[in-house]
């Protein structure tokens, strides 16, 4: 799993800073323009000119001055209950069975021995609702409306005071009503297969003689061992078991009656949401200047830079608001990483690469001493660091403080990180290493997960009801299942249109085929005018494209459910984007399908 | 697109019109096109028709003359080709006049699923009625269509005949000032038919108006008050029904106890004066006759076609 670094932004960071509503209103506008020209081309066509074009304006004043005012809630409800029986009584609720028939035959495809048992079965419960809630919705929105045209019920609907815009957000909101019952019993079934999957005990099998060592009975197939620690008064009290399967126990003993009896905790570590505070990437070239990116080691698209070993290249972390209070009190500074190494000589193979790990207040001053460290590959690796501990200030040695010495006035600390292997690389991103602020609930994490898949149902209802005011049944789910697919699959295409992959636009590409050039080379035709006008025709389609293909949801990045799997807290500004974004296609969807069914007729044949 | 097949420019205004005049169309016709444009089929030809407050109006016709699509055309579900309809002075594409109207499809397409109360309860909600008024309004409609005994059965399971039933209970929830009823008799027992007359004649003495389409000639007959008779798309008669049932060439007297003997003078006397005797019996031309009469020359099929 990786955390994009658009994913760490705040709520508003995303609307204001990184134009998040600017985009939405740039595509909101550019749709309602090119809307506007289809329109009134369809319109023309069939009117004339001027009178195509009141046509088309009439809609959009019919829509803003009558309908959308005398839109009631009564109605839409009255039309909401009526979506939302119909389901029922279509037996939607034999979707909720195979569920629950799959997750009783879970054990029969899902490996229990796995290193991460909670990771499989996070994966599974929420891929599984996924996948059945997505169906569900899909069928349900695309055949509801056709259907009803066809039967001529929806006859009976318009000769009534119902507004097409009540008509709309009824189906809407009784699919997205049915969806929603579907999804809270999923989830709560969820939430108990995955805590009673993986919570487990154990027992005492032996213990050393001196009441140091000892290691637990097998139980969910695997067995640690353990090592007590003494207390004060140089008795063994408590003590915790080596890491296994992602998780560790606590080991205490109690004394009944002289006897020692030892108990084991249950297991730490496994249902996480672990809530990272990211810092700001700088890497330092090898002359110790800021960069950009570090070194390539020569992967095309790597989400790492790497920076070189034995050398002055380095990776800063910088990092707002570092509080105690953020830190359960602050006794320690615990820090996560999962870096990547990459090796140019096989070295010290048993040990691995090393690195070093140094707190600095970002005035340059102070300094905590170099922490040594090996990459541990593939899995987190944490740290934590001692509030005092031996470190410099202006170079000459002393204990510091991290929260008092190497924090700023302003709550920055910076954590740097170098390679000490030379000929060895290390790479990461920015959100390879972050201060682990203590844990979020894992249940209220996981709801988090399961309103990912909420919105992505929402948005399939909107797509699939938009599509059938003028599509047949069949034909309006193919259309809804391509921006789907191009919704989860459109990273490329996005690249093509917004001229990221290399090669130019459509038609350059089209004339690059036959004449054999690279994608990398400039456009050579031996005309320059020929090439500019080429180039100029495909800036314009390119822009078209671009405004068309993020005005389709994609659907992928409402995917939280890696998050929840990988112990990941879900940010709350993230989530937030998701529901403002959602409600947009929702708002989006809902115009388009209302200017269809306005202008259809409902009772031709 | 030719010049004759455009609608004229509407005014967003609403015309004016007589407050006395429920339905009013004027050069109302439709063709039908196939998905390229191309016309196909010219269901509705210049219809000019007014309904009055508080009659019963006849649309009669045979399949396909037309009568179905004046009907939708009036409710706004399908748009017109040329000319415009209004219903209580409104657009026909303006939904804010369904509050008034209540409308009987040809076959009442109702939602299956649904049992009588919660039937009348949905539509009842369409017209934002207050929860009580739909319990007391359904209660009483469910008994006044004489459904009390199926009034929690799913309609799937209901008769044709109970089902035209709902469907009249449904287009009375709101009350209306204009009911629309496309074949109201169609699927009932003669008790039920006779029945749905009587109840049409009395809400039009309650002051309603009724806009009804029927080939039933023996509805149309006994209950309305005007007729427009379509065939092909075109108007072919309108006008009250007795008179057009009239006879002109035939005078029927009417007297009790003749003898023989004095309805022989009578015939002797008509021949004298240059009559002619058809009967002496009462002569009756029915609705049937009258409405073969127009239709005779050519049937439908024969629809002329303009590809």
């Amino acid at each position: 799993m990786r955390i994009e670094e658009n994913q760490m932004w705040g709520y508003f960071e995303w609307l204001i800073f990184k134009f998040g509503l600017l985009q939405g209103v740039l595509v909101v506008f550019a749709l309602a323009l090119l809307g506007f020209i289809a329109c009134y081309l369809v319109a023309m066509a069939r009117y004339g000119p001027s009178e195509g074009f009141y046509h088309v304006t009439r809609v959009i004043y019919e829509l803003l001055a009558r309908d959308l005012p005398g839109t009631s809630f009564n109605r839409v409800y009255a039309l909401g209950k009526l979506a939302f029986q119909e389901a029922i009584r279509r037996r939607v609720l034999v979707i909720m069975a195979v569920f629950i028939v799959g997750l009783l035959f879970a054990g029969w495809f899902l490996d229990p021995s796995s290193e991460n048992v909670a990771r499989l079965y996070i994966s599974f419960v929420m891929t599984g609702t996924s996948y059945l809630i997505l169906l569900l919705g899909l069928f349900l929105s695309c055949f509801s409306l056709p259907a009803d045209i066809k039967s001529k019920t929806v006859q009976t609907i318009t000769t009534k005071p119902v507004r097409p815009t009540e008509i709309i957000l009824g189906r809407i909101l009784g699919f997205t009503a049915v969806g929603t019952m579907l999804i809270l019993v999923m989830g709560i079934l969820s939430y108990i297969f995955v805590v009673r999957g993986v919570v487990h005990d154990h027992g005492v099998k032996d213990v050393s003689a001196d009441g140091r060592l000892g290691s637990t009975t097998v139980d969910a197939r695997h067995t640690h061992s353990f090592e007590m620690v003494p207390g004060e008064d140089g008795n063994y009290a408590e003590g915790t078991t080596d890491e296994q399967k992602g998780h560790r126990h606590v080991v205490t003993v109690r004394e009944v009656n002289g006897e020692k009896t030892y108990e084991i905790g249950p297991p730490q570590g496994l249902l996480e949401a672990r809530i990272p505070v990211f810092g700001e990437l700088t890497i330092f070239d090898r002359g110790g200047n800021p960069t950009m990116r570090g070194l390539n080691v020569g992967y095309e698209s790597e989400y790492q830079s790497y920076i070189e070993g034995n050398s002055l290249m380095a990776a800063e972390w910088t990092f707002d608001n570092v509080y105690p209070a953020r830190f359960s009190g602050g006794d320690t500074l615990p820090i996560e990483m999962s870096l990547k190494a990459f090796r140019t000589l096989k070295g010290d193979i048993v040990t691995g690469v090393q690195g070093e790990i140094i707190l600095r207040n970002p005035n340059g001053r102070i300094e905590s001493e170099r922490r040594p460290f090996v990459v541990k590959e593939f899995s987190v690796d944490h740290i934590e660091i001692p509030r005092k501990l031996p470190g410099s200030q202006d170079g000459v040695p002393r204990e510091v403080d991290i929260f008092d010495d190497l924090v700023s006035e302003d709550g920055q600390l910076q954590v740097v990180v170098r390679c000490t292997d030379g000929g060895q690389y290390l790479g990461m991103a920015v959100a390879d290493l972050y201060l682990r602020a203590g844990n979020a609930n894992f249940g209220w994490n996981m709801f988090k997960g399961f309103l990912g898949i909420w919105m992505q149902m929402v948005l399939i209802i909107c797509l699939g009801v938009m599509f059938s005011t003028f599509l047949s049944g069949p034909v309006a789910m193919v259309a809804t299942l391509t921006s789907l697919m191009l919704g989860f699959f459109g990273g490329l295409a996005l690249d093509v249109a917004s001229g990221d992959a290399p090669g130019g636009g459509p038609i350059e590409s089209l004339i690059r085929i036959p004449m054999q050039t690279g994608a990398m080379v400039d456009l050579d035709l031996g005309n320059p005018v020929l090439e500019n006008t080429v180039k100029a025709i495909d800036t314009g389609i390119m822009y078209t494209l671009v405004t068309l293909f993020q005005a389709i949801p994609s659907f992928g990045q409402f995917n939280t459910a890696d998050f929840v799997a990988y112990g990941f807290n879900i940010f709350g500004g993230l989530v937030a984007r998701h529901l403002t974004m959602t409600f947009a296609y929702f708002v989006l969807t809902s115009v388009i399908a209302y200017f269809f069914l306005k202008t259809r007729e409902l009772a031709a044949a | 697109m030719s010049a004759t097949t455009a609608p004229e420019v509407e005014s967003p205004e609403t015309p004016e019109v007589d407050s006395d005049v429920v339905i009013e169309t004027r050069n109302l016709g439709k063709v039908y096109r196939d998905f390229w444009g191309r016309k196909k089929v010219a269901a509705l030809k210049a219809l000019d028709i007014e309904v009055k407050k508080g009659e019963i109006f006849g649309l009669l016709g045979p399949n396909g003359s037309g009568k179905s699509t004046t009907i939708k055309l009036i409710q706004g579900l399908l748009f017109p080709t040329s000319g415009r309809a209004f219903v209580f002075g409104k657009e026909a594409r303006d939904v804010t006049k369904n509050e008034r109207i209540g409308y009987l499809p040809e076959e009442s397409y109702l939602y299956k699923f649904l049992n009588a109360e919660e039937t009348l309860d949905f539509y009842g909600r369409l017209f934002d009625m207050p929860a009580e008024v739909r319990r007391e309004r359904s209660d009483k409609l469910i008994r006044m269509v004489g459904l009390n005994n199926a009034r929690r059965r799913q309609l799937r399971e209901y008769s044709k005949g109970m089902t035209r039933r709902i469907g009249l209970a449904q287009a009375l929830i709101n009350e209306p000032d204009l009911l629309i009823l496309d074949e109201p008799t169609t699927g009932m027992d003669p008790i039920g038919s006779r029945e749905m007359k009587d109840l049409i004649i009395r809400l039009r003495d309650e002051g309603k108006t009724i806009l009804l389409c029927s080939h039933q000639l023996a509805d149309v007959q006994d209950v309305c008050d005007r007729v427009a008779i379509l065939h092909l798309g075109e108007l072919r008669e309108l006008g009250r029904v007795d008179e057009l049932l009239k006879v002109r060439d035939v005078t029927e007297v009417h007297a009790k106890g003749l003898s023989d003997e004095l309805k022989g003078k009578i015939a002797e006397l008509i021949r004298n004066e240059g009559g002619e005797v058809v009967t002496i019996d009462n002569p009756t031309t029915t609705m049937e006759e009258l409405f073969l009469d127009i239709v005779q020359d050519d049937r439908p099929g024969s629809r002329p076609s303009a590809t």
